[in-house]
């Protein structure tokens, strides 16, 4: 069995912990847990003949980009960026954390989730700033963590990007 | 060229050529060569490349020249690499290093760390006797008894983590527990760990060592590419962590390529798993809560016991030995002076009679062994009387017929002994004796002198009533008695007597006594003369008269007047010595 490191970063209240909460064990909560440090979750994959145990170092979200704690990046194999779509602000420091990551880690497969799509209304981050994402550094696609939608697509991209296999 | 030749030259080149083959000729031949087998054996770089190897191969097992040509370049070559990446140096030489400093601590600590106290502690525990009344007491199993009071840790996990990653590679635990979240726990670790080393900005191989959750502690030892981890339940010992380092570097050492390729899986790591299981422990030991350790008391109770027993034995034989000392002491002829007791040699010191019993049979009669007892005896003559007479029976050579005592300064003798002796004995000087009393001695004659002096003293001499004068039929009678008494003197004298004649005259019971009396005295005189002109000395004679006060019994009256009417012998035989008292 495969194991493999992959880390949730994003600034404070994205979603990060319900993205995690969703995928593990098909949960959503309403109420608001800002998560101190780190934590820690499993989630075993299937992709084809073989399992990836993906151990998801959920870490907490700050308001500044500068304040991540990079340690924690250490020996990841993936990360998951994760933007709040309805504050367009967040999605724009996506950019500086991957900068900040890259540089700790050096480049690694990397998802974008946009997440929180089920909130039409206020939903700020359009077609064409989904288009600035580089198809070859980042798999970007939208979720909901309250829904679900997206939110397998996230994680089992990622998951075969980090054993080496790209599904198209 | 052709422009520096003088000019004369130019116009035959062939002139030229020949000069300088007449000059130079051989010369250039030469370079020809040499610069054709420069070119024949000279190697390029890619035929270096192929045969170096074998060439560094072949010369070093020619000989040493090689590596000491090297040395400076490897050793500057190392330089340079610790100074630009030390870490590489490091993680290279982790696995070794770490075995090589401990082994050499372990070593040096062997000899200074006693095993005692445990040994005591385990095998004497009285701790043990009441565990095992409170197993039958409440009827629980006695092991359950143990690890309630005595459970000092258990090792209940061991988890081997990817250094980078937090990835679980291997994980031990006790067979009674149920893991299921160890790649949770190993990450969850790791990111603590990775918080804890931000905030407090330690070094990057140090971090967080050990820390506490209930009941556990956790001991984290770190590696260059791998953690081990250990929950612990109770009080972890001191040296539970330097075995997990060596665990640690057995890890890195067996599993160094796995380790360096590891992409996330983990099943190189399976065959390190009897190295976690061998950190699984469960240790239990006397109940230390109470502050009270059974082996020290127990070997101050040993030691004390020692003394006590020791003491016991030193009264015992110091009394033992002067008791010894005291009989010796009253040991007639024995005076002791001075005694030095020591462990191994005693010696006792004063004043020994020869005559005395031997100290060394007297000591070992009061069971002291004498073999290393050292006498130191000044010869003397004690005056006790047990000495003196023993002394005397010893002198003398006293017969068994003949008892000895010491009535003050007068040793009497009683029984009965040869004459000789007798008359050696009173002529002896015996130290502490002034006076020998033999007057309680039978002297036992030789039968000559019995004979003679029977001879003599059964003889009578007659005389007629009233007269004093000599018979002539008396002449034959005093001759005999004159021979026999010289013969007598002469007998005695060999035996150291002096034989004495004591003439007595009697008269019958007529008339006045006065007159008998002087009657009595005259014919003992007359006798004697006769036998003073038949050679006998007179003073070994004395007449004496009796009259009729002791009379010869016998027959009718007129029989015994005639029988009194006479003289009678006694003989007396006395020591010529007769200084030391005397003999009757």
């Amino acid at each position: 069995m495969i194991q493999k490191k992959i880390c949730m970063v994003g600034v404070f209240g994205t979603g990060k912990t319900s993205l995690v909460r969703q995928f593990v064990h098909s949960k959503f909560s309403e109420k608001y847990h800002s998560t101190v440090g780190v934590k820690i979750d499993r989630k075993p994959v299937q992709l084809g003949g073989t399992t990836v145990n993906l151990l998801l170092w959920d870490i907490e979200g700050r308001d500044g980009t500068q304040e991540i704690q990079t340690s924690y990046l250490r020996g990841a194999s993936g990360i998951i960026y994760v933007a709040d779509g309805t504050r367009v602000r967040t999605f724009d420091q996506v950019f500086e954390l991957r900068a900040i990551a890259d540089k700790a880690l050096g480049i690694v497969p990397s998802v974008c989730a946009v997440n929180k799509v089920d909130l039409v209304d206020t939903w700020q981050v359009g077609d064409e700033r989904l288009a600035e994402l580089d198809p070859t550094l980042w798999h970007a696609l939208t979720t909901s963590a309250k829904t679900g939608e997206g939110v397998e697509e996230a994680f089992q991209w990622l998951a075969g990007a980090v054993i080496g296999e790209r599904p198209e | 060229m052709s422009d520096h030749l003088p000019s004369g030259m130019t116009e035959s080149p062939h002139a030229f050529d020949t000069l300088r083959d007449l000059l130079v000729g051989p010369e250039r031949r030469d370079l020809e060569d040499l610069r054709r087998q420069l070119e024949e054996a000279g190697l390029t770089t890619e035929q270096i490349a192929e045969h170096l190897p074998e060439a560094i191969a072949l010369r070093a097992a020619r000989d040493e020249k090689l590596a000491r040509s090297l040395a400076p370049t490897i050793e500057g070559a190392i330089q340079e690499s610790v100074r630009r990446r030390p870490e590489k140096i490091a993680s290279a030489i982790y696995p070794i290093i770490g075995p090589a400093i401990r082994k050499s601590i372990a070593d040096t600590m062997a000899g200074i760390v006693t095993a005692i106290n445990q040994a005591i502690e385990h095998s004497l525990s009285p701790q043990g006797v009441r565990w095992r009344i409170e197993a039958w007491r409440t009827g629980l199993p006695y092991a359950q008894i143990v690890i309630r009071h005595a459970l000092l840790y258990r090792v209940e996990q061991v988890l081997l983590v990817h250094a980078e990653t937090g990835i679980l590679l291997a994980h031990a635990a006790a067979p009674d527990l149920e893991t299921t979240d160890a790649d949770l726990v190993s990450s969850m670790m790791t990111a603590i760990r990775d918080f804890a080393r931000d905030s407090f900005q330690s070094r990057e191989q140090g971090g967080l060592r050990t820390f506490q959750v209930d009941e556990f502690t956790i001991l984290v030892e770190q590696g260059p590419r791998a953690v081990l981890a250990a929950k612990v339940r109770g009080q972890p010992p001191d040296d539970l962590l330097e075995r997990m380092q060596v665990t640690l570097e057995t890890v890195h050492f067996e599993f160094g390529d796995p380790l360096k390729q590891f992409d996330g899986d983990a099943a190189p790591f399976a065959a390190a798993l009897p190295l976690l299981e061998e950190r699984l422990e469960t240790v239990v030991a006397t109940d230390r809560r109470e502050g009270t350790r059974w082996g020290p008391r127990v070997a101050w109770g040993l030691a004390g016991l020692t003394v006590l027993l020791l003491a016991a034995w030193f009264a015992w034989s110091t009394w033992r030995w002067r008791t010894a000392v005291d009989v010796l002491a009253q040991e007639p002829g024995i005076v002791v002076l001075d005694t030095d007791r020591g462990l191994r040699h005693s010696r006792i010191a004063g004043l020994r009679d020869p005559a005395a019993a031997d100290a060394g049979e007297v000591l070992a009669q009061a069971g002291i062994d004498t073999r290393r007892v050292e006498f130191d005896w000044e010869p003397f003559v004690s005056l006790d009387p047990r000495m003196v007479v023993a002394r005397a029976t010893a002198r003398l050579g006293t017969p068994a017929s003949i008892t000895l005592a010491l009535a003050g300064d007068t040793l009497v003798a009683t029984g009965s002994a040869p004459a000789s002796w007798v008359a050696r004995a009173m002529a002896a000087t015996i130290p502490g004796v002034t006076a020998i009393d033999a007057r309680g001695v039978t002297p036992l004659f030789p039968d000559a002198i019995v004979r003679l002096r029977r001879q003599i003293e059964d003889r009578q001499i007659q005389f007629a009533m009233g007269s004093s004068a000599l018979p002539p039929e008396a002449d034959s009678p005093v001759s005999g008695i004159a021979t026999a008494f010289a013969r007598l003197e002469a007998e005695a004298a060999e035996l150291g007597y002096r034989a004495t004649l004591r003439i007595v005259g009697r008269t019958d019971s007529n008339g006045a006594t006065e007159t008998n009396q002087q009657l009595s005295r005259d014919r003992a005189e007359a006798v004697g003369r006769a036998l003073t002109t038949r050679g006998v000395a007179t003073e070994a004679m004395e007449a004496v008269g009796v009259a009729s006060s002791r009379p010869i019994v016998g027959g009718d009256p007129a029989e015994a007047g005639r029988l009194n009417r006479s003289v009678s012998f006694e003989v007396g035989l006395a020591p010529t010595t007769m200084t030391r008292g005397g003999l009757e």
